[in-house]
């Protein structure tokens, strides 16, 4: 038996002694302290993330904060698991008109290396750093956008208007880092843990920072390991290698839950989505009628697709953007209902009549598409193109799948028009709800999309005009109907895009890790309130 | 002797030349704009086709292939393979570290190999048809036949998970090596006992080993002094291929068992189209078969005799 093991039987040996023996008492506070008690507090949790993506040269780099959170860095504000944004380094903040953000910062706070958070040192620390990056971010900084109002306050103004700088800067990449400090080669944030050791593409480790500001972790330390194949990262818990694994394939948590492992199920934060090739040059023209488009849509059923495919680890909603972001605008972009009569209806309003073997058929022509699977690969797809086979048809049309092996050979055929449907996996991890549809499907003036998806999937000028009020809306709530508007103009009636279902983060765990709170966006998961009971 | 090795490192320049020219091609005939794969990584979303543009002319991109090709040539001639688009570290440097991780399980592996194969072999040829011949044919045939992610998961599950002697991936202490050199080695094991059985069968029916068998010399010594050193030449060529492969970097295994060596570099360099990568490593692997070939051919002036008195008739 290997020593963890054995610690571990041995600790749980003398915790039920310590029950057993233990006497009543009357004192409510025992209850805290029995409880605190059962948490070991000198534990280290050992977690399984999927692959080591830190960028270390440039100012870029972000060991420890993205794509795995290791807490050592904070952010102004955090995103919580309900897609709202919550004080961190900031206390509070007010947007002052035209274009400026005003932060009151927390006060109190120092960077692990004994430097006192305050307005000069987030400029450096912070703003400065992230406009030294390529068009200064995801919040466009540059030099002259930070300034230091006093010692706690700080405005923040963006080089183009960009009334979602508080969405973005719950983001990881955007942490404050302590001046002087190397955030490639020893990160020095303000967060539950300080840095330890870095082992590129093995580990990494960090500790409880016992000067942090806020309520001290539970755990002395944390180790990432980083386990490229899921399988590797599955097996790893089975074996007691780690004690929590991110990206649980679907398939086996049935099998998990039944050794007695925990699963956490984050609300939506990713979906599965088709792009529909809306301008395609011949082979790739039929879906340039939105009918045929639309009868795609309703010829498919989500529900069996959740039950059958993804193992009812899903939903059926048709955002991109998860509804929990959308609040309660969500419920304005209505999609389309599975209705197999209709969507044949439509195809027969278009001109494609039932072949003889059952394969629609126009002017000669067969009603044969082809689905482009690769992003972020095609396992993690599968088997979601063979449903879609199957369901299409039902319809009369038949769905060629091509498999792309990574995700740059798919948005190259994206890019090249050389498809018909392009199915994928995105995920939101920031605050600002209208960040993806303003990036993938925008077209209107300003534009500073990828072109690859808008040159398939653009709505076209009404859904520009209606999202445009986006990117200057002050008021959340607006900003939320604003967006949720321009989607249903994509999704219902352009229907240039079908997402297909909502998609859940699903963590596995030993059943000895409490306080997990299962983020539906996977970098921003707090390891605060982690423990562990036992030895 | 030199005058040879001379003539072969001599002729290992066209060869890396025109693997060079092919790793070129090839990188640049994959699908995928490693410019654009750059930049979203960097920007954490789907790069902004502007920009996209203006990192194409920042790498280099925009300019005609060949004369790319030629720049990339003349700076890997002066030692520079460039710098990496993923990590904007040196390709060498990013080599340089990568291959102790890559010889800790090689070399290893390696061994391991040779040890299994040549007994094996030896004892399979030794009993032909029988028993023992039969259980090492199907257990090579079983070896080389199954896949090395399958193996590798199969083992984890047996002696990682079932049984607890191990762990599931990632370098610590000795019991670490354990799955990740046994799943490489049995690959090469299985092949090389094969061979190492027809090389034996040969040998043993050649006249010199009747003729030492008429002389009345115990078959512990005909088989190991006479037979088996023979046969050994062409398994020592089979069993060099083999180790440049191994230190060449193995992508999956290094990948399921988080090893962080050269064939999990190749494999996120062709993942992130990270052109300098790929060709720097398609040149260490290059060099690497070049030399371990070499070093193979040199090593049978040790084995054979007829190598050295050929060499020294050929001198003199």
């Amino acid at each position: 038996m290997r020593p963890a093991a054995r610690r571990l039987i041995a600790a749980l040996v003398l915790a039920l002694v310590a029950t057993a023996c233990g006497g009543g008492s009357d004192d409510p506070n025992d209850d805290v302290e029995n409880s605190s008690a059962r948490l070991n507090l000198d534990a280290e949790l050992r977690i399984g993330f999927t692959e080591d993506q830190y960028i270390l040269e440039g100012p870029d780099a972000n060991l420890g904060a993205y794509p795995a959170n290791t807490n050592v860095v904070e952010t102004l504000v955090y995103l919580n698991d309900r897609y709202e944004v919550v004080p961190r380094l900031a206390e509070s903040w007010e947007f002052r008109a035209p274009n400026t953000w005003r932060f009151h910062l927390r006060r109190g706070v120092r960077f692990h290396d004994g430097q006192a958070v305050n307005a000069q040192t987030i400029k450096t620390g912070l703003f400065d750093r992230v406009a030294a990056k390529r068009n200064g971010g995801t919040i466009r900084a540059t030099p002259q956008s930070a300034v230091v109002v006093d010692d706690y306050t700080i405005d923040y103004t963006a080089s183009v208007p960009n009334l979602r700088v508080v969405e973005q800067l719950v983001h990881p990449q955007n942490g404050a880092i302590a001046p002087g400090s190397d955030h490639g080669t020893k990160p020095v944030g303000t967060g539950p843990f300080r840095f330890v050791d870095y082992r590129p593409k093995e580990r990494i480790t960090v500790e409880r920072n016992e000067d942090y500001w806020g309520e001290k972790a539970l755990l002395r330390r944390l180790t990432f390991r980083f386990f490229p194949d899921r399988n590797a990262r599955l097996l790893a818990l089975q074996a007691g290698d780690i004690d929590l694994a991110y990206e649980i394939p679907r398939d086996d948590v049935a099998g998990l839950e039944s050794r007695g492992f925990t699963i956490a199920k984050s609300t939506v934060g990713a979906y599965r989505a088709i792009f529909m090739n809306s301008y395609g040059d011949e082979p790739y023209d039929i879906l340039r009628d939105v009918n045929v488009r639309k009868a795609i849509a309703m010829g498919i059923d989500r529900k069996k697709h959740v039950d059958g495919v993804l193992s009812g680890l899903a939903t059926t909603d048709q955002t991109f953007v998860p509804p929990a972001a959308l609040g309660a605008a969500a419920s304005v972009v209505k999609g389309h209902t599975y209705n197999l009569n209709e969507a044949r209806r439509l195809l027969d309003n278009a001109g494609w009549r039932a072949g003889s073997d059952g394969i629609r058929v126009k002017d000669g022509r067969r009603l044969k598409l082809e689905l482009v699977s690769g992003f972020p690969s095609a396992e993690v797809i599968r088997p979601s193109p063979t449903f879609l086979q199957a369901e299409l048809k039902n319809l009369g049309i038949e769905l060629e799948i091509v498999e792309r092996p990574d995700s740059a050979s798919f948005q190259d055929l994206m890019g090249r028009k050389q498809g018909d449907l392009f199915i994928e996996d995105g995920n939101q991890n920031d605050a600002n709800v209208g960040f993806l549809p303003v990036l993938l499907l925008y077209t209107g003036a300003g534009s500073s999309g990828t072109g690859v998806y808008q040159g398939i999937s653009a709505p076209g000028p009404r859904f520009n005009q209606l999202i445009e009020p986006a990117l200057t809306e002050p008021d959340h709530a607006r900003l939320q109907q604003i967006v949720a508007t321009a989607m249903n103009e994509a999704i219902t009636e352009q229907t240039t895009v079908m997402p297909l279902n909502g998609v859940f983060r699903i963590y596995g765990m030993k059943s000895s890790v409490t306080g997990f709170v299962p983020h539906p966006s996977f970098l921003n998961v707090s390891w605060l309130g982690v423990g562990v009971t036992g030895g | 002797m030199s005058g040879y090795a001379l003539r072969r490192v001599v002729l290992m320049v066209p060869t890396l030349l025109g693997l060079s020219f092919l790793a070129f091609g090839l990188a640049n005939l994959a699908p995928g704009d490693p410019a654009y794969q750059y930049l979203t990584r960097v920007l954490n979303q789907p790069a902004p086709a502007a920009e996209v543009e203006r990192v194409r002319e920042e790498l280099g991109l925009d300019r005609p292939l060949v004369t790319q090709y030629v720049d990339w040539l003349g700076d890997a001639l002066r030692g520079d393979l460039g710098v990496s688009y993923a990590t904007r570290r040196p390709v060498a440097t990013e080599i340089g570290h990568r291959i102790p991780y890559t010889l800790q399980l090689a070399i290893p592996a390696a061994l391991l190999a040779l040890m299994i194969a040549v007994p094996a072999g030896v004892v399979s040829a030794l009993y032909r048809g029988r028993l023992p011949d039969h259980v090492m044919r199907v257990a090579s045939l079983a070896g080389a036949s199954l896949p090395s992610f399958w193996l590798a998961l199969l083992l984890i599950l047996f002696f990682a998970v079932h049984l607890s002697l191990v762990p599931v991936a990632g370098r610590g202490g000795i019991d670490s090596y354990f799955l990740p050199t046994v799943t490489l080695a049995l690959g090469p094991a299985a092949v090389l006992a094969r061979f190492t059985r027809s090389t034996m069968l040969e040998a043993l029916g050649d006249d010199y080993v009747r003729t030492a068998r008429a002389k009345g010399l115990p078959a512990r010594l005909v088989v190991a002094r006479h037979a088996l050193r023979n046969a050994l030449i062409p398994v020592a060529t089979d069993f060099g291929t083999r180790l440049a492969h191994l230190v060449a970097g193995a992508v999956i295994v290094e990948t399921i068992f988080v090893w962080p060596g050269l064939g999990k570099l190749t494999l996120d360099a062709v993942t992130e189209r990270d052109f300098p990568m790929i060709q720097g490593m398609v040149l260490f692997a290059g060099v690497t078969v070049a030399v371990i070939n070499l070093l193979v051919d040199l090593s049978y002036t040790l084995i054979d005799a007829r190598v050295r008195v050929g060499t020294k008739a050929v001198a003199a």
